[in-house]
């Protein structure tokens, strides 16, 4: 299913907004699991099968353990970390899936137009399309620096936590950095950053299954809210 | 007509000590195809990039002279103005890319400069069935490989329909069948009446293609050979001038593109590699991984059941970009934990973890396995018993004691390849393996690294040295070891005199 980046942008506000609403009454969370629901049948249908049962895993044992195993009264030691992990899982993790979807399903080149579309300036629009095409560099290279850590036999800094955090982070910075600056100059030499409006070659429009899908946050927002506040 | 001119051109960047160019006069004609040869530092890629405004506008320091490109006065005139004017293809193809899919890479410069979508779209379409990219469109830049990347480079150029195009060694970093595709769209380039600047180490695939090479020394235009006068440079001339060799042997360019019959020389000494399987298509699984067997054939990037290699030599590991190479190397030294290979050396068996620590990977890009603040403490953090003086030692035969206590990070790139062996050599691995170490160095520093290889296998190491340098593997490998499809086709004594 293809949706249009302009709704994934929405979605990632309304799930944000809802999930961070403490949600008090059995209804209240029956929309909030419904539009958690949503981004894991959006990865289902990029079949990213893996990435939706972990999620729905560890999603599933916070809301258990949420619900039977701990209230205001519990004490303890392993209460409270669960509590911390519960707190963090069912509040954080729907917004990071459904960022997470949107970063992996989008084209840099939809979401500069997306941005036109939406009249954001192209310096802002530029900013936050490097921050994508960053993510996976960062992936890339931080996974060949874990390689030379293991290699050399310092995965551990030899037994020294700011060791293992220097280690994998002074290299990083400096090649980040490195690619970076080598990466703007190349934008900049294709003309980055000119006086000229920037067109585009992807096409948006809003098709069925965005109406349906912002229709249905929207109503699903505003329920929560109206339920919640006003009565 | 020139098209480019520069007059009397000074340059020193900020911060540099020396001017990176001094006194540069020179024009070039449209049409013209130009090559700028010399070691690496002696300013070529500045010329470049005077050529496109990089300086004085994005790497800044003292410029003199005047620079005027297509009417264009270089220091008045902004960058993004002469987008479609002056294209560049940089060295790395990874940092070069603002896109992460192949399409939006090719559309992004005409986006740019705001042309209507539709012209665009065609414009797309003429690069694509030029350059034969159609197979490469719509992928991720991150799947591809070397020289699949640097076409799109070269596409995404070429869109901005430029008259001037610049290439900053472009080969680097790509095997030989890539640089015969790059050659063609070089060619084709030219063809087009486009003018062509290319600055570069390997020179063989450019001979029949330039009109004037430019050697540069020290920043100066030391000399200057026509297309003709530089095709017939004798073999004793190019190593004077420190360069490249401008004609290749035929059995190299066999043995470096895999093309070598099949035959699996006996050696003794060996070092036995059993079991070497591996696949990145994962498997879907519950508890236990299942192992990779021969049996599973064409799943496999890594198909090796037994190998003998030779103790205490160096082995040049050759094969096309993509064919398993880095792959074996990985798997050797255990860093691929799903393949269960066994290492057996002097009738010890070696496997998993055990792997990782009788081998040891220079990488490609050393920057990564750098961590410590200084030279010294870089080696003793790989030497077991930290002993000082066999630090000094290590570094005394590499050249470095006089960096003991400089940050690696400050070191040049040859300086800091030296530091990654140094901690290679710290570790008293059996098997060193090095990734590439050649690509992108000019022939004073591949000689270099040869020598040190050689030395590395003398006093007992086992070297594998994977490559697409025909330099290299005539300058220093006892063996050649060939790859393809993750199958081992060859292992044979070298062809080098």
């Amino acid at each position: 299913m293809k949706l249009d980046p302009r709704t994934k942008l929405f979605m990632i506000f309304v799930v944000s907004l809802v999930v961070m609403m403490s949600a008090t009454t059995p209804f209240l969370w029956a929309i909030r699991l419904s539009i958690t629901l949503i981004p894991i049948i959006l990865l289902i249908t990029e079949k990213k099968y893996a990435s939706a049962l972990r999620f729905l895993l560890a999603y599933g044992t916070a809301l258990v353990l949420t619900f039977y195993f701990l209230s205001a009264e519990s004490e303890g030691l392993i209460a409270s970390l669960l509590i911390g992990y519960c707190g963090i899982v069912v509040q954080f993790m729907p917004a990071l899936i459904t960022a997470w979807y949107v970063v992996r399903t989008t084209k840099i080149g939809e979401f500069m137009s997306c941005m036109q579309k939406m009249h954001i300036p192209d310096g802002i629009a530029v900013s936050l399309a490097v921050v994508m095409r960053f993510f996976p560099t960062i992936k890339e290279e931080y996974s060949s620096i874990n390689d030379a850590m293991r290699m050399r036999g310092v995965m551990l800094g030899g037994g020294n936590v700011l060791k293992m955090v220097e280690f994998r982070m002074i290299p990083l910075l400096f090649s980040c950095v490195n690619i970076g600056e080598e990466l703007s100059a190349a934008a900049i030499t294709r003309g980055l950053g000119g006086e000229a409006k920037r067109s585009s070659v992807v096409e948006l429009k809003l098709g069925v299954a965005d109406y349906l899908l912002m229709t249905f946050l929207t109503a699903a927002t505003v329920i929560f809210v109206m339920f919640k506040y006003c009565l | 007509m020139s098209i480019v001119e520069l007059e009397d051109v000074s340059f020193q960047y900020k911060g540099s000590k020396e001017g990176s160019l001094v006194n540069v006069n020179l024009n070039i004609e449209q049409g013209q195809t130009v090559l700028l040869c010399g070691a690496s530092g002696s300013g070529k890629t500045s010329i470049i990039r005077l050529i496109n405004g990089l300086i004085p506008h994005y790497y800044s320091g003292e410029l003199e002279g005047e620079i005027r490109v297509a009417d264009h006065d270089i220091k008045k005139t902004e960058l993004h103005e002469l987008a479609g004017t002056v294209g560049t293809v940089f060295q790395n193809p990874r940092s070069q890319f603002f896109s992460v899919d192949t399409d939006g890479e090719i559309v992004f410069g005409p986006e740019n400069i705001g042309l209507e979508p539709k012209e665009i779209r065609a414009r797309m379409n003429d690069v694509v069935a030029e350059m034969n990219l159609e197979e490469i469109l719509g992928r991720s830049i991150f799947d591809l490989s070397g020289g699949q990347k640097q076409r799109i480079a070269c596409a995404s150029v070429a869109a901005l329909m430029p008259n001037i195009i610049l290439l900053d060694e472009p080969s680097s970093n790509l095997d030989f069948d890539s640089i015969e595709l790059l050659r063609g769209i070089i060619l084709e380039w030219k063809r087009q009446g486009k003018t062509i600047v290319i600055s570069e180490h390997r020179l063989w695939y450019l001979k029949d293609a330039v009109d004037r090479v430019l050697y540069i020394e020290n920043g100066r235009l030391a000399k200057e050979w026509n297309g003709e006068e530089f095709a017939c440079l004798s073999e004793d001339e190019v190593k004077a001038y420190k360069l490249r060799p401008v004609v290749l042997e035929e059995e190299l360019i066999k043995e470096i593109r895999g093309d070598c019959s099949s035959s699996v020389c006996e050696t003794d000494p060996s070092i036995v590699l059993k079991d070497f399987y591996f696949s990145y298509k994962k498997r879907p699984y519950l508890i236990l991984k299942k192992k990779f067997k021969e049996s599973d054939g064409d799943l496999l990037n890594l198909n090796i059941p037994e190998l003998k290699i030779p103790e205490g030599k160096v082995i040049g590991l050759v094969g096309p970009n993509g064919t398993g190479k880095s792959t074996f190397l990985r798997c050797l030294c255990g860093l691929e934990g799903d393949c269960k290979g066994k290492i057996i050396s002097d009738g010890v068996t070696y496997k998993g973890g055990q792997r990782l620590k009788m081998c040891y990977m220079v990488m490609q890009d050393v920057n990564h396995q750098l961590f410590t603040d200084s030279v010294e403490s870089e080696v003793m953090l790989s030497l077991k018993d930290k002993d000082t003086k066999r630090c000094d030692e290590i570094l005394d035969s590499l050249g470095l004691l006089e960096y003991k206590d400089t940050h690696p990070m400050a070191l040049s790139g040859g300086q800091k390849q030296r530091v990654a062996i140094a901690s290679a050599i710290a570790s008293d691995a059996k098997i060193l393996l090095f990734d590439e170490p050649t690509s992108g160095l000019d022939y004073s520093h591949m000689e270099k690294v040869a020598e040190l290889l050689k030395q590395l296998s003398l006093s007992g190491a086992t070297v594998i040295v994977s490559t697409h340098d025909p330099e290299l593997i005539s300058e220093c490998c006892d063996y050649v070891l060939g790859l393809k499809h993750g199958k081992v086709i060859y292992l044979k004594e070298s062809a080098r005199d």
